[in-house]
Protein backbone atom coordinates (compact mmCIF):
# COMPACT_ATOMS: atom_id res chain seq x y z
CA UNK A 1 0.00 0.00 0.00
CA UNK A 2 1.31 3.05 -1.27
CA UNK A 3 -0.39 5.65 0.92
CA UNK A 4 1.29 8.59 1.97
CA UNK A 5 4.11 10.31 -0.76
CA UNK A 6 7.61 9.63 0.05
CA UNK A 7 7.57 13.73 -0.24
CA UNK A 8 4.48 14.17 1.30
CA UNK A 9 2.50 15.63 -0.95
CA UNK A 10 -1.06 14.75 -2.12
CA UNK A 11 -1.61 12.53 -4.70
CA UNK A 12 -3.23 14.89 -7.52
CA UNK A 13 -0.23 17.61 -5.88
CA UNK A 14 2.40 18.46 -8.65
CA UNK A 15 6.05 19.41 -7.32
CA UNK A 16 6.75 23.18 -6.83
CA UNK A 17 7.52 24.66 -10.52
CA UNK A 18 9.24 27.63 -11.73
CA UNK A 19 8.92 28.45 -15.55
CA UNK A 20 10.72 31.31 -17.39
CA UNK A 21 11.30 32.59 -21.04
CA UNK A 22 13.77 34.69 -22.76
CA UNK A 23 16.97 32.91 -21.38
CA UNK A 24 19.07 32.43 -24.55
CA UNK A 25 19.05 35.82 -26.55
CA UNK A 26 20.78 34.36 -29.73
CA UNK A 27 17.80 32.30 -30.14
CA UNK A 28 14.01 33.44 -31.50
CA UNK A 29 12.62 32.18 -28.66
CA UNK A 30 13.93 29.99 -25.34
CA UNK A 31 12.79 28.71 -21.98
CA UNK A 32 13.41 26.84 -19.14
CA UNK A 33 11.28 24.79 -16.94
CA UNK A 34 11.75 23.24 -13.61
CA UNK A 35 9.76 20.72 -11.99
CA UNK A 36 11.02 20.11 -8.38
CA UNK A 37 14.54 18.52 -9.07
CA UNK A 38 13.97 18.27 -12.85
CA UNK A 39 14.90 20.94 -15.36
CA UNK A 40 14.80 21.62 -18.68
CA UNK A 41 15.89 24.54 -20.96
CA UNK A 42 14.51 25.06 -24.56
CA UNK A 43 15.75 27.23 -27.50
CA UNK A 44 14.08 27.73 -30.92
CA UNK A 45 15.73 28.78 -34.45
CA UNK A 46 13.52 29.93 -36.68
CA UNK A 47 11.44 29.41 -39.78
CA UNK A 48 14.93 29.14 -41.40
CA UNK A 49 15.59 27.27 -44.58
CA UNK A 50 15.26 23.29 -44.61
CA UNK A 51 19.10 21.98 -44.09
CA UNK A 52 19.90 18.96 -45.12
CA UNK A 53 17.61 20.38 -48.42
CA UNK A 54 15.99 17.07 -49.38
CA UNK A 55 14.09 16.77 -46.00
CA UNK A 56 12.03 20.05 -47.21
CA UNK A 57 8.36 19.91 -47.15
CA UNK A 58 6.15 21.49 -49.63
CA UNK A 59 3.43 22.65 -47.74
CA UNK A 60 4.77 22.90 -44.27
CA UNK A 61 7.53 23.60 -42.13
CA UNK A 62 9.89 20.81 -40.89
CA UNK A 63 10.01 20.84 -37.07
CA UNK A 64 13.92 19.41 -36.25
CA UNK A 65 14.41 18.71 -32.85
CA UNK A 66 16.85 17.59 -30.38
CA UNK A 67 16.62 15.90 -27.03
CA UNK A 68 19.43 15.36 -25.18
CA UNK A 69 20.40 14.80 -21.22
CA UNK A 70 23.61 16.93 -20.12
CA UNK A 71 26.11 14.51 -18.84
CA UNK A 72 25.95 15.53 -15.45
CA UNK A 73 21.83 15.99 -15.13
CA UNK A 74 22.05 12.42 -14.00
CA UNK A 75 23.41 10.63 -10.62
CA UNK A 76 25.87 8.62 -12.73
CA UNK A 77 27.70 10.21 -15.73
CA UNK A 78 25.73 10.37 -19.02
CA UNK A 79 28.06 10.38 -22.35
CA UNK A 80 27.58 13.30 -23.75
CA UNK A 81 25.53 13.08 -27.42
CA UNK A 82 22.08 11.80 -28.35
CA UNK A 83 21.51 7.95 -27.61
CA UNK A 84 18.92 5.57 -28.20
CA UNK A 85 16.44 6.67 -25.19
CA UNK A 86 17.03 10.48 -26.67
CA UNK A 87 16.54 9.98 -29.75
CA UNK A 88 12.75 8.30 -29.38
CA UNK A 89 12.21 11.27 -26.81
CA UNK A 90 13.00 14.17 -29.85
CA UNK A 91 10.58 11.95 -32.00
CA UNK A 92 7.65 11.98 -29.49
CA UNK A 93 8.07 15.40 -28.80
CA UNK A 94 8.73 16.05 -32.67
CA UNK A 95 4.87 15.06 -33.03
CA UNK A 96 3.66 16.98 -30.33
CA UNK A 97 5.10 19.97 -31.55
CA UNK A 98 3.79 19.39 -34.90
CA UNK A 99 0.36 19.18 -33.67
CA UNK A 100 1.03 22.56 -31.93
CA UNK A 101 2.69 24.74 -33.76
CA UNK A 102 0.83 25.85 -37.02
CA UNK A 103 3.18 24.42 -39.33
CA UNK A 104 1.19 24.53 -42.79
CA UNK A 105 2.00 28.51 -42.14
CA UNK A 106 5.48 28.04 -43.26
CA UNK A 107 6.21 26.06 -46.18
CA UNK A 108 9.73 24.75 -47.28
CA UNK A 109 10.87 26.21 -43.75
CA UNK A 110 12.54 24.54 -40.94
CA UNK A 111 11.71 25.44 -37.20
CA UNK A 112 15.22 24.34 -34.66
CA UNK A 113 13.85 22.71 -31.47
CA UNK A 114 16.86 22.02 -29.28
CA UNK A 115 15.86 20.78 -25.48
CA UNK A 116 18.44 19.70 -22.79
CA UNK A 117 17.60 18.60 -19.57
CA UNK A 118 20.19 19.90 -16.60
CA UNK A 119 18.93 17.90 -14.36
CA UNK A 120 16.80 14.44 -14.16
CA UNK A 121 14.86 13.64 -11.48
CA UNK A 122 11.55 12.30 -13.52
CA UNK A 123 9.29 13.71 -15.70
CA UNK A 124 12.37 15.29 -18.00
CA UNK A 125 10.42 14.62 -21.32
CA UNK A 126 7.18 16.17 -19.82
CA UNK A 127 9.33 18.83 -18.77
CA UNK A 128 11.19 19.08 -22.15
CA UNK A 129 8.10 19.40 -24.39
CA UNK A 130 6.26 21.94 -22.04
CA UNK A 131 9.97 23.85 -22.31
CA UNK A 132 9.90 23.70 -25.66
CA UNK A 133 6.82 24.41 -26.25
CA UNK A 134 6.77 27.35 -24.32
CA UNK A 135 10.48 28.44 -26.28
CA UNK A 136 8.15 28.11 -29.43
CA UNK A 137 5.60 30.64 -28.03
CA UNK A 138 8.41 32.91 -27.20
CA UNK A 139 9.45 32.87 -30.62
CA UNK A 140 6.09 34.06 -32.21
CA UNK A 141 5.53 31.10 -33.86
CA UNK A 142 1.26 30.51 -34.61
CA UNK A 143 0.47 28.16 -32.31
CA UNK A 144 -3.33 26.18 -31.77
CA UNK A 145 -2.59 25.97 -28.17
CA UNK A 146 0.52 25.85 -25.72
CA UNK A 147 1.26 22.16 -24.77
CA UNK A 148 1.23 21.36 -21.59
CA UNK A 149 2.46 18.37 -20.18
CA UNK A 150 2.94 15.89 -16.62
CA UNK A 151 3.88 12.63 -16.19
CA UNK A 152 0.84 10.68 -13.85
CA UNK A 153 0.82 7.04 -13.33
CA UNK A 154 -0.08 4.32 -10.51
CA UNK A 155 2.78 3.73 -7.51
CA UNK A 156 1.44 0.87 -5.65
CA UNK A 157 -2.19 0.29 -6.32
CA UNK A 158 -2.72 4.30 -5.99
CA UNK A 159 -2.77 6.87 -8.71
CA UNK A 160 -0.57 9.69 -8.57
CA UNK A 161 0.61 12.84 -10.43
CA UNK A 162 4.09 13.95 -11.05
CA UNK A 163 6.32 11.27 -10.10
CA UNK A 164 9.56 11.47 -8.78
CA UNK A 165 12.23 9.21 -9.32
CA UNK A 166 11.90 7.87 -6.02
CA UNK A 167 8.19 6.71 -6.89
CA UNK A 168 9.30 5.60 -10.11
CA UNK A 169 11.59 2.77 -8.44
CA UNK A 170 8.94 1.82 -5.97
CA UNK A 171 9.34 -1.59 -5.04
CA UNK A 172 5.36 -2.16 -4.54
CA UNK A 173 5.23 -1.67 -8.50
CA UNK A 174 4.96 1.37 -10.64
CA UNK A 175 3.39 2.89 -13.91
CA UNK A 176 4.71 6.04 -15.68
CA UNK A 177 2.27 7.32 -18.28
CA UNK A 178 3.74 10.84 -19.35
CA UNK A 179 0.80 12.81 -20.99
CA UNK A 180 0.81 16.57 -23.12
CA UNK A 181 -2.35 18.01 -23.53
CA UNK A 182 -3.58 20.98 -25.88
CA UNK A 183 -5.26 21.60 -22.56
CA UNK A 184 -8.10 24.44 -24.13
CA UNK A 185 -8.69 21.86 -27.18
CA UNK A 186 -8.74 19.28 -25.16
CA UNK A 187 -5.98 17.18 -27.45
CA UNK A 188 -3.45 14.45 -26.18
CA UNK A 189 -0.71 14.81 -28.18
CA UNK A 190 1.99 12.63 -26.48
CA UNK A 191 1.05 9.52 -24.65
CA UNK A 192 3.27 6.61 -23.35
CA UNK A 193 2.89 4.40 -20.87
CA UNK A 194 5.22 1.47 -19.22
CA UNK A 195 4.05 -0.76 -16.54
CA UNK A 196 0.63 -2.45 -15.73
CA UNK A 197 -2.64 -0.78 -14.99
CA UNK A 198 -5.99 -1.61 -15.31
CA UNK A 199 -8.45 -0.03 -17.75
CA UNK A 200 -10.81 2.33 -14.84
CA UNK A 201 -6.76 3.04 -13.61
CA UNK A 202 -5.85 4.55 -16.85
CA UNK A 203 -8.78 6.47 -17.01
CA UNK A 204 -8.19 8.09 -13.97
CA UNK A 205 -4.49 8.58 -14.66
CA UNK A 206 -5.42 10.57 -17.70
CA UNK A 207 -7.75 12.13 -14.92
CA UNK A 208 -5.30 13.28 -13.09
CA UNK A 209 -3.10 14.61 -15.66
CA UNK A 210 -5.43 16.83 -17.19
CA UNK A 211 -5.84 18.19 -13.36
CA UNK A 212 -1.73 18.87 -14.10
CA UNK A 213 -1.25 20.31 -17.16
CA UNK A 214 -4.06 22.77 -16.47
CA UNK A 215 -1.64 23.87 -13.88
CA UNK A 216 0.93 23.85 -15.76
CA UNK A 217 -0.46 25.53 -18.64
CA UNK A 218 -1.58 28.48 -16.14
CA UNK A 219 2.19 28.54 -15.16
CA UNK A 220 3.10 28.85 -18.65
CA UNK A 221 1.37 31.26 -19.62
CA UNK A 222 2.10 33.51 -16.61
CA UNK A 223 5.57 32.97 -17.26
CA UNK A 224 5.27 34.29 -21.44
CA UNK A 225 3.24 37.03 -20.71
CA UNK A 226 5.31 38.37 -17.34
CA UNK A 227 8.23 38.27 -20.33
CA UNK A 228 6.19 40.24 -23.00
CA UNK A 229 5.27 42.95 -19.96
CA UNK A 230 9.18 43.29 -19.22
CA UNK A 231 10.30 44.23 -22.67
CA UNK A 232 7.40 46.61 -22.75
CA UNK A 233 8.75 48.35 -20.29
CA UNK A 234 12.75 48.60 -21.49
CA UNK B 1 30.21 32.06 -41.10
CA UNK B 2 27.18 34.69 -41.84
CA UNK B 3 27.54 37.79 -44.30
CA UNK B 4 27.50 40.61 -41.90
CA UNK B 5 28.79 44.09 -42.53
CA UNK B 6 31.76 44.19 -40.27
CA UNK B 7 33.32 47.61 -41.75
CA UNK B 8 32.10 49.59 -38.99
CA UNK B 9 33.19 47.75 -36.17
CA UNK B 10 36.65 47.74 -37.70
CA UNK B 11 36.21 51.73 -38.61
CA UNK B 12 35.82 52.29 -34.75
CA UNK B 13 38.25 49.29 -34.08
CA UNK B 14 41.29 51.63 -35.63
CA UNK B 15 40.33 54.30 -33.11
CA UNK B 16 40.56 51.76 -30.19
CA UNK B 17 36.58 51.99 -30.53
CA UNK B 18 34.39 49.04 -28.78
CA UNK B 19 30.28 48.32 -30.00
CA UNK B 20 29.32 48.58 -26.69
CA UNK B 21 31.73 51.52 -25.48
CA UNK B 22 34.36 49.18 -23.55
CA UNK B 23 37.93 50.25 -23.16
CA UNK B 24 40.33 48.24 -25.33
CA UNK B 25 41.52 45.76 -21.88
CA UNK B 26 38.23 45.92 -20.86
CA UNK B 27 35.90 42.75 -19.71
CA UNK B 28 32.23 42.36 -19.86
CA UNK B 29 30.55 41.88 -16.69
CA UNK B 30 30.62 38.41 -15.15
CA UNK B 31 27.91 36.47 -13.20
CA UNK B 32 28.99 33.65 -11.50
CA UNK B 33 26.40 30.75 -10.16
CA UNK B 34 27.91 28.11 -7.68
CA UNK B 35 26.34 25.02 -6.64
CA UNK B 36 23.61 24.69 -9.86
CA UNK B 37 23.27 21.16 -10.27
CA UNK B 38 22.16 18.56 -7.71
CA UNK B 39 23.50 15.58 -9.57
CA UNK B 40 26.70 16.72 -10.12
CA UNK B 41 29.33 16.86 -7.58
CA UNK B 42 30.63 20.29 -8.65
CA UNK B 43 28.82 22.73 -10.93
CA UNK B 44 28.70 26.37 -11.96
CA UNK B 45 26.78 28.70 -14.14
CA UNK B 46 28.60 31.91 -15.86
CA UNK B 47 27.57 34.52 -17.48
CA UNK B 48 29.84 36.69 -19.34
CA UNK B 49 28.27 39.80 -20.60
CA UNK B 50 25.62 37.75 -22.82
CA UNK B 51 27.88 34.48 -23.44
CA UNK B 52 26.20 31.47 -20.95
CA UNK B 53 28.00 28.24 -20.27
CA UNK B 54 27.23 25.72 -17.72
CA UNK B 55 29.77 23.06 -15.80
CA UNK B 56 29.45 20.47 -14.53
CA UNK B 57 32.21 18.02 -12.94
CA UNK B 58 31.86 14.17 -11.88
CA UNK B 59 34.35 12.03 -10.21
CA UNK B 60 34.19 8.66 -11.38
CA UNK B 61 36.38 5.28 -11.00
CA UNK B 62 39.02 4.26 -13.89
CA UNK B 63 41.38 2.46 -14.88
CA UNK B 64 44.78 4.66 -14.95
CA UNK B 65 46.28 5.67 -18.32
CA UNK B 66 49.44 3.36 -19.00
CA UNK B 67 52.15 6.13 -19.14
CA UNK B 68 50.62 7.52 -15.69
CA UNK B 69 49.76 5.17 -13.62
CA UNK B 70 50.28 6.14 -10.38
CA UNK B 71 47.89 9.28 -11.13
CA UNK B 72 44.43 10.15 -11.52
CA UNK B 73 42.81 11.39 -14.57
CA UNK B 74 41.58 14.78 -15.97
CA UNK B 75 38.70 14.63 -18.77
CA UNK B 76 36.93 18.17 -20.09
CA UNK B 77 34.54 18.23 -22.59
CA UNK B 78 32.84 20.87 -24.53
CA UNK B 79 29.28 20.92 -26.02
CA UNK B 80 28.81 24.01 -28.50
CA UNK B 81 24.98 22.52 -28.66
CA UNK B 82 22.37 23.90 -30.88
CA UNK B 83 20.85 26.22 -28.12
CA UNK B 84 24.02 28.71 -28.37
CA UNK B 85 23.95 29.45 -31.79
CA UNK B 86 22.65 28.48 -35.78
CA UNK B 87 25.81 28.76 -36.85
CA UNK B 88 26.73 25.03 -36.99
CA UNK B 89 29.59 25.23 -39.42
CA UNK B 90 31.79 27.53 -36.83
CA UNK B 91 30.07 25.39 -33.80
CA UNK B 92 32.28 21.94 -35.25
CA UNK B 93 35.48 24.02 -35.23
CA UNK B 94 35.24 26.14 -31.87
CA UNK B 95 33.87 23.53 -30.28
CA UNK B 96 37.22 21.39 -30.46
CA UNK B 97 38.94 23.92 -29.68
CA UNK B 98 37.49 25.52 -26.56
CA UNK B 99 37.30 22.51 -24.95
CA UNK B 100 40.66 20.83 -25.89
CA UNK B 101 42.44 24.51 -24.66
CA UNK B 102 40.34 24.72 -21.60
CA UNK B 103 41.52 20.94 -20.58
CA UNK B 104 44.92 22.23 -21.74
CA UNK B 105 45.18 25.27 -19.24
CA UNK B 106 43.74 23.15 -15.97
CA UNK B 107 46.37 20.06 -16.80
CA UNK B 108 48.80 22.32 -17.11
CA UNK B 109 48.40 24.58 -13.81
CA UNK B 110 48.52 20.99 -11.98
CA UNK B 111 45.51 22.61 -9.98
CA UNK B 112 44.78 19.61 -9.19
CA UNK B 113 47.63 16.96 -7.61
CA UNK B 114 46.18 13.92 -9.64
CA UNK B 115 48.92 11.35 -7.39
CA UNK B 116 46.28 12.34 -4.90
CA UNK B 117 43.45 10.68 -6.97
CA UNK B 118 45.27 7.13 -7.44
CA UNK B 119 43.11 4.03 -5.76
CA UNK B 120 45.75 1.55 -6.67
CA UNK B 121 48.50 1.95 -8.45
CA UNK B 122 48.22 0.94 -12.26
CA UNK B 123 44.68 -0.80 -11.37
CA UNK B 124 42.28 1.94 -10.35
CA UNK B 125 41.78 5.77 -9.67
CA UNK B 126 39.88 8.81 -9.93
CA UNK B 127 38.46 10.52 -12.89
CA UNK B 128 37.86 13.91 -12.32
CA UNK B 129 35.32 14.83 -15.92
CA UNK B 130 34.46 18.69 -16.63
CA UNK B 131 31.57 18.56 -18.80
CA UNK B 132 30.93 22.41 -20.16
CA UNK B 133 28.21 23.11 -22.18
CA UNK B 134 27.02 26.29 -23.99
CA UNK B 135 24.37 28.17 -23.59
CA UNK B 136 24.00 31.34 -25.43
CA UNK B 137 27.16 32.16 -27.71
CA UNK B 138 27.98 35.66 -27.50
CA UNK B 139 31.66 35.52 -28.13
CA UNK B 140 34.58 34.54 -25.94
CA UNK B 141 33.67 30.72 -24.61
CA UNK B 142 36.83 30.22 -23.96
CA UNK B 143 37.07 32.74 -20.96
CA UNK B 144 33.91 31.87 -19.88
CA UNK B 145 34.33 27.83 -19.99
CA UNK B 146 37.59 28.78 -18.15
CA UNK B 147 35.86 30.60 -15.31
CA UNK B 148 33.21 27.77 -15.36
CA UNK B 149 35.17 24.72 -15.23
CA UNK B 150 37.10 26.53 -12.17
CA UNK B 151 34.21 27.40 -10.55
CA UNK B 152 32.71 23.89 -10.52
CA UNK B 153 36.34 22.39 -9.13
CA UNK B 154 36.43 24.53 -6.31
CA UNK B 155 32.87 23.43 -5.16
CA UNK B 156 33.41 19.68 -6.52
CA UNK B 157 33.32 17.07 -3.65
CA UNK B 158 33.74 13.11 -3.50
CA UNK B 159 33.72 10.24 -1.82
CA UNK B 160 36.93 7.72 -1.31
CA UNK B 161 34.74 4.90 -0.42
CA UNK B 162 31.49 4.25 -0.59
CA UNK B 163 31.22 4.88 3.05
CA UNK B 164 34.07 7.66 3.50
CA UNK B 165 32.65 11.23 4.04
CA UNK B 166 32.44 13.37 0.47
CA UNK B 167 35.94 15.48 0.25
CA UNK B 168 36.81 18.59 -1.70
CA UNK B 169 39.35 17.69 -4.21
CA UNK B 170 42.95 17.96 -3.76
CA UNK B 171 43.58 21.80 -5.40
CA UNK B 172 46.03 23.98 -5.06
CA UNK B 173 44.85 27.46 -5.23
CA UNK B 174 47.88 29.25 -5.76
CA UNK B 175 47.83 27.37 -8.98
CA UNK B 176 44.58 28.04 -10.72
CA UNK B 177 44.99 29.20 -14.10
CA UNK B 178 42.47 32.03 -15.52
CA UNK B 179 41.95 32.33 -18.84
CA UNK B 180 42.29 35.86 -20.80
CA UNK B 181 41.13 35.94 -24.65
CA UNK B 182 42.26 39.01 -26.70
CA UNK B 183 41.74 39.13 -30.55
CA UNK B 184 43.39 41.72 -32.93
CA UNK B 185 41.26 43.99 -35.44
CA UNK B 186 43.35 46.00 -38.00
CA UNK B 187 46.15 47.41 -35.68
CA UNK B 188 44.48 47.13 -32.22
CA UNK B 189 44.14 44.37 -29.79
CA UNK B 190 41.02 44.52 -27.68
CA UNK B 191 40.50 41.47 -24.57
CA UNK B 192 36.89 39.79 -24.26
CA UNK B 193 35.56 39.74 -27.96
CA UNK B 194 31.97 39.50 -28.09
CA UNK B 195 30.97 37.74 -31.13
CA UNK B 196 30.38 40.02 -33.42
CA UNK B 197 34.47 41.49 -32.97
CA UNK B 198 35.44 37.75 -33.24
CA UNK B 199 34.10 37.78 -36.55
CA UNK B 200 35.15 41.17 -37.64
CA UNK B 201 38.43 39.97 -35.97
CA UNK B 202 42.20 38.97 -37.72
CA UNK B 203 43.55 37.24 -34.76
CA UNK B 204 42.77 35.54 -31.77
CA UNK B 205 45.00 34.85 -28.97
CA UNK B 206 44.00 33.03 -25.66
CA UNK B 207 46.23 33.06 -22.38
CA UNK B 208 45.73 31.05 -19.69
CA UNK B 209 48.33 31.90 -16.68
CA UNK B 210 49.03 31.05 -13.08
CA UNK B 211 52.01 32.24 -11.46
CA UNK B 212 53.86 31.07 -14.64
CA UNK B 213 51.82 30.94 -18.30
CA UNK B 214 50.41 27.59 -18.81
CA UNK B 215 48.63 27.34 -21.79
CA UNK B 216 48.10 29.94 -25.25
CA UNK B 217 46.20 29.23 -28.25
CA UNK B 218 46.48 31.84 -30.94
CA UNK B 219 44.09 31.78 -33.65
CA UNK B 220 42.43 33.38 -36.68
CA UNK B 221 44.40 34.15 -39.76
CA UNK B 222 46.27 36.83 -39.30
CA UNK B 223 49.08 37.89 -36.75
CA UNK B 224 50.44 39.02 -33.44
CA UNK B 225 54.08 40.85 -33.19
CA UNK B 226 56.00 39.57 -30.86
CA UNK B 227 55.58 43.16 -28.95
CA UNK B 228 51.48 42.16 -28.62
CA UNK B 229 52.21 38.59 -27.39
CA UNK B 230 54.24 40.08 -24.93
CA UNK B 231 51.68 43.02 -24.03
CA UNK B 232 48.80 39.89 -23.70
CA UNK B 233 50.91 37.97 -21.53
CA UNK B 234 51.72 41.04 -19.22
CA UNK B 235 47.91 42.28 -19.27
CA UNK B 236 46.88 38.27 -18.98
CA UNK B 237 48.88 38.16 -15.49
CA UNK B 238 47.40 40.94 -14.30
CA UNK B 239 44.16 40.00 -15.14
CA UNK B 240 44.18 36.87 -13.95
CA UNK B 241 44.77 38.32 -10.22
CA UNK B 242 41.29 39.61 -11.07
CA UNK B 243 39.41 36.72 -11.67
CA UNK B 244 40.85 34.83 -8.66
CA UNK B 245 39.48 37.15 -6.55
CA UNK B 246 36.01 37.61 -8.30
CA UNK B 247 35.95 33.45 -8.07
CA UNK B 248 37.14 33.22 -4.45
CA UNK B 249 34.93 35.96 -3.72
CA UNK B 250 31.72 34.94 -5.72
CA UNK B 251 28.89 33.73 -3.54
CA UNK B 252 28.41 29.54 -2.86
Amino acid sequence: MYEERFDKRKFDELRPIEAETGIIPNADGSARFRIGNTEAIAAVYGPTEVKPKHLEKLDRAVIMCKYDMMSFSVPDRAKPGVDRRDMEIGEVITNALNRAVMVEEFPKSMIGVYVYVTQADAGTRCASLTAASMACADAGLPMRDLIAAVAAGTVGDSVVLDLTKEEEDYEGGTTDVPIAFLPSKNEIVLLQLDGAVSREDMKKVIEVGKVGALKIYEIEKEALKRRFSNESKS
Amino acid sequence: MNLENNEYLREIADKGERLDQRKPVQRRAINIKRKVINHADGSAYVELGQTKVMAGVKVLEGVPYPDKPDEGSLIVSFEPTELADDYPKDRLIYGVEVGRVTDRGIRESRVIDMKKMVIEAGKKSFFVYIDIYALNNDGNLLDASNIAALAALLDAKFKRTPESEPESLPLDLQKMSFSSTFVKIGKNVFLDPMRLEENASDAKISIAVSTAVNSMQKGGVGFFTPEEVDFCIGKAFDLGGELKDLLTSSPK
